[in-house]
């Protein structure tokens, strides 16, 4: 019927609903379309968006390694540091975050008469936390002790949102032992470098100093990861998978912790320095520098104060005067001198010359200490008196470039290259330094100051017993060196390596021999500076030396003295500073005997010198 | 006439169309418990048990309208449509105040919205008033008597403000005007004049509208604020996929990226998208086109002018609904805040869908048999 009255208004009004249903129908093709493209076409697109928004990917740090003395004895470890921690997530209230905060302060406030002491975090760090690492526990107290850890187990440990949090902390178990050496961690920064992203990083711990920080590298271990989804408000959700963290390399340091402490001790607490090395290899059996600082002091943190105190002391506790301390090494630098002249045939073992107490040259007048002269003496008696007017003969004879070339071989005026930061070259003068720096000629009076020891000449202990122990073992310069093995995670035994030889002199044996005999004499014979450094059964070789410093009116000195023991098989070689000592007889040599007491005659009295 | 028994009325009933309105009312609320689960402690969330009592009332009025004749009711249209607009002055008046505007009424411990039943009235009234035999379409009067009609409660529920729900009005009203055979010149001028206001409307927007508009041009332009709910429904439906991540396993659901606020009532269909993926989109889609094609139908069936209008006004107010809904969703259009029919949470809004469906099926069963 329709079909004959097209304009009918039936019809039309069915024309128009039908034309309805068309519109209605083309709407739901262009939504199904659109979500075909975008749930199915382009849904990786979404996925990475949604990845990306809430999982988030935390850095475990590493498990640091320890450190142990060459006799297997602890020096650094790591020890749990129980913690209250709350787990915001669970503490979360309903409405504004102050509502949270709120009842997170109720909670600490009922947990602070558990614990004994108020909680380490005020409101701001709640608010800081809630900002910036919501999915992580909120450490509310650090390091109880065992009668908080007890009572907190007993009475906190059920509150809910509360939990127990144990964290490694560093731990030095002999305290200030070796603090220059072993060095100090701090709170590390976030590495940048890393190739993953993490967004939340929990506490590490970086070395700062001493082997701590140059080993570093080998101590950190690796870091591992947890991945967590968390929801929109940042509260962790469940774990998605976890890397564990792997430990680091424990170190075995040549030291040797009594020995370490008996040359802390012999210092007593004097500015000054003690270093002991094995001649045979090298390796540093004791690095004491003096004052020193306690290393527990810097767990988990130093506090501003403390580090204050330790910056402004005007000891300078920081300062490892081993390595990083420079002197004028004084006397003790006349056996270079020596040497020198003998082995560039410029000087003769018997040679002798007279000491009337001074030294004319041209118009200058050089004094010996000795101002009554010591007569004529041959290389050994000089080397046993100290006398200046004989090596400033030898020197001479020599040139500065003989003596520069001596002691450079033996290791002055250059880094050793041993394991720590801070370590000073020192200064041995030249005719090329002095143009350089002074823009002046070398003369011979520069030269006679060199060769007993003084003038522009520094030098650290390191570098003197690094000299000692060459003398020691017949001309060979092995690099010092604190670390002597590693032990990866899991594995029992420590790796070594072969000692590192620096040099290795070509000295006549002649030429060696009358050097140490004149060493011997120092210690031992009646004429000796160094007699009261004796000890007994033990045949020691020494020189005491005692450098001017500063302006000549102000009669400041270092006393130095180097030896080694026992004279016909060394086992260690030894120097000994003390900063503003009377002279080397009279400070270093009773530092020296002390020590080596104790190191030959463990646990017997001293009977004093004599 | 005589009225079959009810019975007799419900066997006529286009089953199709009432499968597909329980469908969908079945995956409302599946979804709402979805987007309102917390954890495994409760096996219902107080939100999927309201949800499944106003299926009930719903479902109720559903029947009821079906065995209203929907000519009777129409007959006092006039009646209803003042009701609504004493309704919606008391909004104005006395009503409650949720996220910045008057839209509900407290009645007897419930909260209505009077918007939602002034849309249906509003209908039905010009239905009626389009529908006499006596209107001459092509009057221009009957055309802005239609207009001023729609205009009364346009203007109150904008006052509240609800800019998406008074925006419905003109869709129901421009396809009733063209179903009714109003002659398309006059359409084409409201167009003209819809588009010569559309620069002076934006004026009249409050701050939170212009925003929602400007985010929809530009998201990343307050992603965190205002942009949030669009770049996070995208995200979901996007993750989806072909076949979703399972029910109760959508992350930007579960994990509240989906704001929790929204999830159940404007953003359900993410949740569903996100879960389903691209397949439970599909299946919503379709069941929707069955009660698009069937609705319609039932307006080409009907036994009179009346029931044309209604089947078509309400079919339109369905797709339209549904469609700025699902784009907004989708990021096809801006925020509005409308509701998905039967799927989105909220009592009002489901006891009128199901009214108005009820009085398609109302002219349907008493369609002529041919």
């Amino acid at each position: 019927m329709a079909r004959n009255v097209p304009t009918s208004v039936l019809d039309d009004d069915l024309l128009r609903l039908r034309l309805l249903l068309v519109v209605f129908l083309a709407g739901l093709t262009l939504l199904g379309g659109y979500l075909w493209r975008i749930q199915v076409a382009h849904s990786d697109r979404y996925e990475v968006d949604l990845a990306k928004q809430s999982i988030r990917r935390i850095r475990i740090p590493g498990v640091r390694g320890g450190m142990v003395d060459r006799h297997g004895l602890i020096l650094a470890d790591n020890r749990p540091s129980h913690g209250v921690a709350l787990y915001l997530e669970e503490l979360r209230r309903p409405g504004p975050w102050r509502n949270t905060i709120d009842h997170v302060e109720q909670v600490m406030a009922s947990l602070t008469g558990i614990i004994g002491r108020p909680p380490e975090i005020k409101r701001e760090d709640i608010w800081i936390h809630i900002r910036r690492r919501l999915p992580l526990p909120l450490l509310a107290w650090r390091d109880l002790d065992e009668a908080a850890l007890a009572r907190f187990v007993e009475l906190g440990g059920s509150i809910p949102g509360v939990e127990l949090y144990t964290q490694a902390v560093r731990v030095y178990p002999h305290d200030a032992l070796a603090c220059h050496a072993i060095g100090y961690v701090g709170r590390a920064d976030p590495p940048e470098d890393e190739e993953e992203r993490f967004h939340f990083y929990l506490p590490e711990m970086a070395g700062r100093a001493g082997l701590e920080r140059t080993m570093d590298h080998w101590l950190r271990g690796e870091a591992g990861g947890r991945l967590m989804r968390v929801d929109v408000s940042g509260y962790r959700r469940h774990d998605l998978g976890l890397r564990p963290p792997r430990r680091g390399h424990d170190l075995m340091l040549a030291l040797d912790a009594d020995i370490q402490r008996m040359a802390e001790q012999a210092l007593d607490s004097r500015p000054g320095s003690v270093v002991v090395l094995d001649p045979k290899n090298g390796d540093v059996l004791a690095l004491a520098s003096s004052p020193g600082y306690d290393l527990n002091r810097f767990v988990p943190s130093i506090s501003s104060a403390n580090w204050r105190a330790l910056m402004e002391d005007p000891d300078t506790p920081l300062l490892s005067r081993a390595v990083a301390g420079t002197y004028p090494p004084g006397s003790t630098f006349k056996m270079i001198t020596g040497l020198a002249g003998l082995i560039n045939g410029r000087s003769r073992i018997e040679e002798v010359h007279n000491c009337p107490g001074y030294f004319q040259l041209g118009n200058v007048t050089f004094r010996c200490w000795n101002r009554n002269g010591h007569g004529p003496v041959n290389l050994q008696q000089a080397i046993e008196v100290s006398c200046n007017v004989y090596f400033f003969h030898i020197g001479l004879q020599t040139g500065i470039d003989g003596i520069y070339h001596m002691a450079s071989a033996l290791g002055l005026g250059g880094r050793s290259g041993i394991e720590l930061d801070g370590e000073q070259p020192g200064l041995l003068p030249n005719a090329a330094w002095k143009r350089q720096v002074h823009r002046d000629g070398w003369r011979d009076g520069d030269t006679c100051n060199v060769s007993i020891g003084q003038g522009a000449l520094l030098v650290t202990p390191l570098q003197m017993a690094m000299m000692t122990a060459a003398l020691a073992n017949g001309g060979t310069v092995y690099q010092p060196r604190l670390v002597i093995g590693m032990r990866p995670e899991g594995s029992e035994v420590f790796s070594s390596e072969a000692p590192v030889v620096l040099n290795r002199l070509a000295w006549d044996r002649r030429h060696i021999e009358v050097t140490r005999l004149g060493m011997k004499d120092v210690v031992m014979s009646s004429r000796g500076t160094a007699r009261t450094a004796r000890i007994p059964d033990v045949v020691v070789a020494g020189k005491t030396g005692t450098a001017e410093f500063g302006r000549k009116e102000d009669r400041k000195r270092h006393a130095w003295m180097v030896a080694f023991a026992p004279y016909d098989d060394p086992k260690v070689a030894i120097a000994v500073l003390v900063d503003e000592g009377k002279s080397g007889g009279e400070t270093a040599a009773p530092v020296m005997r002390q020590l080596l007491f104790g190191i030959f005659h463990p646990g017997a009295a001293d009977g004093g010198a004599g | 006439m005589n009225e079959p028994k009810s019975i007799a009325l419900f066997g006529r009933v286009d089953w199709l169309f009432v499968l597909a309105t329980f469908g969908l009312t079945l995956i409302g609320i599946l979804f709402i418990y979805s987007a309102s689960y917390r954890n495994d402690d409760e096996w219902m969330t107080a939100l999927t048990r309201r949800q499944v009592l106003w299926a009930l009332v719903g479902g109720f009025c559903f029947m009821v309208a079906i065995l209203t004749d929907y000519r009777k009711l129409a007959a006092n249209a006039w009646w209803i449509y003042g009701i609504c607009l004493v309704l919606l002055g008391l909004v104005l008046v006395i009503g409650v105040k949720i996220y910045g505007a008057y839209r509900w009424l407290n009645l007897f411990g419930i909260q209505v919205q009077p918007s939602e039943f002034a849309k249906l009235g509003t209908l039905l009234l010009l239905a009626r008033y389009l529908s006499l035999p006596s209107r001459d379409m092509s009057e221009f009067k009957t055309f802005y008597v239609t207009l001023l009609i729609m205009a009364a409660p346009f203007i109150l529920v904008l006052r509240q403000p609800d800019l998406g729900t008074a925006l419905m009005l003109l869709p129901v009203t421009l396809a009733l005007l063209f179903v009714g055979g109003v002659p398309l010149r006059y359409l084409a001028i409201l167009a003209g004049i819809g588009l010569l206001l559309t620069p002076l409307g934006w004026f009249a927007l409050d701050g939170y509208q212009k925003e929602r508009i400007l985010v929809f041009f530009d998201p990343g332009r307050d992603p965190l604020g205002a942009g949030w709910n669009k770049i996070q429904s995208e995200i979901a439906v996007g993750s989806g996929g072909l076949t979703g991540k399972g029910f109760l396993m959508g992350t930007q659901n579960i994990l509240g990226f989906l704001p929790r606020t929204v999830a159940p009532t404007d953003f359900i269909f993410s949740v569903i998208a996100e879960e389903r993926g691209f397949v439970g989109a599909a299946v919503v889609l379709g069941l929707y086109a069955v009660m698009l094609i069937s609705g319609i139908r039932a307006g080409i069936r009907a036994r009179d002018k009346l029931g044309r209008l209604l089947a078509a006004g309400v079919t339109t107010m369905l797709f339209c609904h549904l469609f700025v809904n699902i784009a907004m969703t989708v990021g096809l259009a801006p925020i509005t805040g409308l509701p998905l029919p039967l799927i989105s949470y909220g009592g009002s809004f489901m006891v009128c869908t199901m009214a108005g469906l009820g009085l398609v099926q109302s002219v349907y069963v008493r369609r002529l048999e041919r």
